[in-house]
């Protein structure tokens, strides 16, 4: 753990100066102020140049109120005392109008929750990089690839989060992280390589080059391959779309609460194999997040599959009275969407991927999947498509390349049909936004299903 | 703001810009979701910023902020021209852009009644009289009951002489009734799922939607699906509502008409395209049915605007006519590629702090002749679905699979038996080739999709969709494993 330093978008005298005011605005019982803040340089690249390249300085402080029984929010991406008063008064207005809530909580008391420490995920190298620092990296991908057609990002950025209240929540923590992605296109096929970490350094952009240029040539020449259930190898990027899926439907109390994962009617049975265990865990070394809730409740690893049986789900002070447990540390900061999983980790096993293909007779290997929804939650099927690299496996070795697949496929089949879990994890940044990362290792799965194929 | 985008326009040429624009944006929201009876969410966002994007050596570069004192406008614009003096030690080809005039202009969107201006408590009311009339039900496990309002200001100047002030009112609501049988779950919408129908009005948009009188047939048809048949797997004539349509053109028609994404630049992230700069003119797309257009000046859409995000006035474009693709979404920057002159203005960035990229305005599949009960008339054996409920679609945007929340059975041109779990599956052009009917303008309505998501960093967008029901030959339905 290293303590923040130059780079922080937010300090924590910051957070406690502009929220001053808001915390003891007149008219609300109880006050919380949470502020967001991030300075995010990223760099994109196509047809093997630089084609956008941006640096962006955000602050969001969101002022939520308690009057009565009614609870209201504000935001503003102001920073300033006066802002967040007035973001206060708003939410005031909007408490007032609104009704009663019977199931709301209260704000945590620091007595009840206990103090949260900071994860501290943070690399002040990683924090300071300039565009240009950025661009040799974009230059040494792009040599690397030895491509005429290379896409991708290379990215690097530091975020801060305080969460304070007029019951005597005062939270701080940062994080950094540094992204590359690289996708090589030779005309014929594409291959992939990506990687992230907190640490600029262990971002090793001439390897996630050269992975996604030796993808791209071996799948020249792909056929259409025969949909249909084969043992398949997942290679770790397309474990952990997975993984972000099975915390997106099942993974939270409210979906238990509302029906709709596969906790509410599994809980204590066995859904996955003896060697699966998936947990929500900020504090693995891979993973990249907050050591509290956006209510600055501490965060808990919470194991939701262990040696393959479900276990519960991730709550929030709301949730957790409901099903009568203790919170977790999982506010997402909105009630409407629930406690959320934000750093899901499937738990390594022993496995080397090349154990793995030589295990299989016939079957299939996955570099990455595309555009992935969900078909039911409480079964967490899924479709998608196969992208970037997708392989026939024949008597224990990678063959072929085929065309890529749409499956459509449920998570917790995958995971209990699984035959091995991979000894090396890879963390991964989220799709979309900036909170949370994916902890996966490889997976060699017994059973799943391509439903179609497509042209390239 | 004004102001203080001026300034940050003259501090970047000063610097060295050969182009630069600046975009001040101002966004006051209210989000309210309402839980059965309990307000689980009344949420007040207020957003203010600046980002300037500049041209050095032929390369971009952009930076924004949200502080809004004084000495922000010279720091954000010297960070700018650096990050842009950075990626112009990699780039093939400078940067060209097509010409545009110089706009000076002010534009609002028009609406008849501010939904900022009612109060309160009279929307939670309305949301909270639906979800109780859905929560008597029996086997309603959620009543759930959302409202949108969006209003967002914005100054954008360039160094070409642009000046354009624009103020817009987006209005949504919905309603969602969750069923729950042991482990199954049904889920029906009103108007349209996630989070209801979204328009380009004001508060009148959620007063024509009668949520309250919406709401019990919402709530029993969650329910009755429980009970319903699977969708069978089959080869057959599919029906698609409007509100599926909307979809089906937005991922295997808007996406792929893009002309980044047909250039490469999303590669790495959203994927390419299956179709090719040069298909322009010859390309069978669909039948002669299907009729597409890129409409930014449409009534009631949320992709409309007076100008693009990088100053280009808001035009109609035709992509597809007669089934034959003829169009590209364009910038400045790629209009060229396509042998045009000018950018059909496509340009939108979320906020003040994204960098702005090609993307949807309103594509709009234009009506044809009769009712959804005419095209449902001339089908002897099919399958009637509405209302989007999944989506999946390739990195070319070809092999696509779609789920709704609900279909029917269509027998000797009558709707049957109720259906669940209806999904159906086909191949961009195929399926575009199979349509043999589009409904006509009575049936024709403009919706609105909040989250189409593009991008790095990712970009929210707000696009819109004119549509009617169409009809479609041959399709496989049913596939899920």
């Amino acid at each position: 753990m290293t303590e923040p330093g130059a780079g922080l978008p937010v300090t924590k005298e910051d957070v406690k100066r502009a929220s001053a005011q808001a915390l003891e605005i007149p008219g609300a019982d109880a006050v919380e102020v949470v502020v967001a803040a991030s300075a995010t340089g990223l760099t994109r690249y196509a047809v093997s140049q630089i084609i956008q390249n941006t640096v962006r300085n955000e602050t969001r402080a969101y002022v939520r109120v308690v009057v009565g029984d009614r609870v209201a929010t504000a935001s503003t991406t102001q920073l300033t005392p006066d802002s967040l008063a007035r973001a206060a008064e708003r939410a005031i207005e909007a408490a007032r109008a609104s009704r009663p809530d019977a199931e709301f909580p209260g704000l945590p008391d620091p007595s009840d929750v206990g103090k949260a420490d900071p994860v501290f995920r943070w690399d002040e190298a990683t924090a300071v990089r300039t565009p240009s620092d950025r661009a040799v990296k974009v230059r040494e991908i792009l040599a690397a690839s030895q491509a005429t057609n290379a896409a991708g990002i290379f990215e690097t950025s530091a975020h801060a989060y305080g969460v304070v209240s007029s019951l005597g929540i005062d939270c701080f923590d940062a994080y950094t992280r540094c992204v590359t992605t690289c996708l090589v296109d030779n005309g014929e096929s594409t291959g992939w390589g990506d990687a992230s970490s907190h640490d600029f350094d262990r971002v090793d952009v001439e390897a996630v080059a050269r992975r996604a240029a030796e993808k791209a040539e071996r799948g020249r020449g792909a056929r259409d391959g025969k949909p249909g259930t084969y043992e398949v190898v997942l290679e770790p990027a397309a474990v952990g779309v997975l993984l972000d899926y099975l915390a997106y439907v099942g993974m939270g109390a409210k979906q238990v609460i509302e029906g709709e994962s596969f906790l509410a009617s599994r809980a204590g049975e066995k859904v996955a194999a003896d060697g699966v265990t998936v947990a929500d865990d900020v504090f693995h070394p891979e993973s990249v997040g907050l050591g509290f809730d956006l209510e600055g409740v501490p965060k808990k690893r919470v194991a939701v599959i262990e040696g393959g049986v479900a276990k519960g789900p991730v709550t929030d002070l709301r949730t957790a009275r409901k099903l009568n447990v203790d919170p977790t540390g999982h506010y997402s900061g909105s009630s409407e969407y629930g406690p959320y999983a934000s750093n899901p980790v499937l738990e390594p096993g022993t496995m080397k991927v090349e154990e793995m293909i030589s295990s299989v007779a016939d079957g299939f290997l996955v570099t990455r999947f595309h555009y992935v929804n969900v078909l039911e939650r409480p079964t967490t099927l899924l479709t998608g498509m196969t992208r970037d690299g997708t392989f026939r496996i024949r008597s224990g070795e990678v063959a072929e390349p085929v065309h890529n697949f749409r499956f459509a496929h449920s998570v917790l089949d995958a995971l209990a049909s699984t035959r091995g879990v991979g000894s090396d994890v890879a963390g991964f940044a989220p799709e979309y936004g900036s909170f949370g990362s994916a902890v996966a290792p490889a997976l060699h799965v017994g059973e799943f299903t391509f439903a179609s194929t497509t042209s390239h | 703001m004004k102001d203080l985008v001026i300034k940050a326009l003259d501090s970047a040429v000063a610097g060295g810009a050969s182009y630069a624009d600046v975009r001040g944006v101002d966004t006051a929201s209210e989000a309210l979701s309402v839980r059965d009876d309990t307000v689980e969410a009344l949420d007040r966002v207020h957003s203010s910023g600046f980002g300037v994007r500049v041209l050095v050596d032929g390369a971009w570069g952009f930076a924004c902020s949200a502080r809004l004192d004084d000495r922000e406008p010279d720091r954000i614009a010297a960070t700018a021209l650096e990050v842009a003096r950075a990626s112009a030690t990699a780039i093939a080809r400078p940067v060209e852009l097509v010409e545009e005039p110089p706009h000076i202009a002010t534009w609002r969107s028009p609406f008849e009644k501010d939904p900022f201006s009612v109060a309160l408590e009279d929307k939670v009311g309305l949301l909270l009289s639906a979800t109780e009339q859905m929560s008597n039900v029996p086997g309603i496990r959620v009543a759930r009951g959302t409202m949108d309002l969006l209003r967002q200001e914005s100054w954008f100047v360039s160094s070409d002489g642009a000046d354009i002030a624009q103020d817009i009112v987006h209005t949504a609501g919905g309603l969602e009734a969750l069923a729950v049988d042991g482990t199954e779950v049904q889920t029906r919408s009103y108007p349209g799922s996630f989070r209801g129908h979204f328009a380009s009005a004001g508060y009148e948009l959620i007063e024509e939607m009668d949520l309250p009188g919406n709401a019990q047939r919402t709530a029993e048809e969650a329910v009755a699906l429980l009970s319903a048949p699977s969708c069978p797997s089959t080869t057959t004539t599919l029906v698609l509502d409007g509100h599926q349509v909307m979809l089906q053109v937005h991922e295997s028609v808007g996406h792929p008409t893009e002309l980044d994404r047909v250039l490469g630049m999303e590669a790495a992230f959203a994927g390419t395209s299956f179709v090719g700069i040069r298909d322009a003119g010859d390309l069978r797309y669909g039948s002669e049915h299907v009729n597409i257009t890129a409409d930014a000046t449409i009534a009631g859409g949320i992709g409309s605007f007076g100008y693009d995000d990088e100053g280009v006035e808001a035009q109609r474009v035709e992509l597809i006519r007669n089934g034959i693709l003829v169009g590209f979404q364009t910038s400045r920057e790629t209009a060229a590629a396509v042998g045009a002159s000018r950018s059909n203005g496509t340009m939108r960035a979320e906020g003040w702090e994204n960098f702005p990229l090609i993307r949807m305005t309103n594509i709009n599949l234009l009506p044809g002749a009769g009712s959804l009960d005419d095209l449902i008339s001339d089908v002897d054996d099919g399958i009637y679905m509405a209302t989007n409920k999944s989506w999946s679609i390739d990195d070319k945007r070809k092999n696509f699979q779609f789920g709704c929340e609900i279909a029917w059975e269509i027998k000797d041109g009558k709707l049957g038996r109720m259906l669940k779990d209806p999904r159906y599956t086909g191949i961009t052009p195929e399926f575009w080739g199979s349509c043999d009917a589009v409904a006509g303008p009575e049936a024709w309505k403009v919706w609105g999709t909040p989250n189409c998501g593009k991008g790095q960093p990712g970009q929210t967008m707000r696009v819109g969709h004119g549509t009617s029901p169409a009809r479609f030959r041959n399709v496989t339905v049913g596939v899920a494993q």
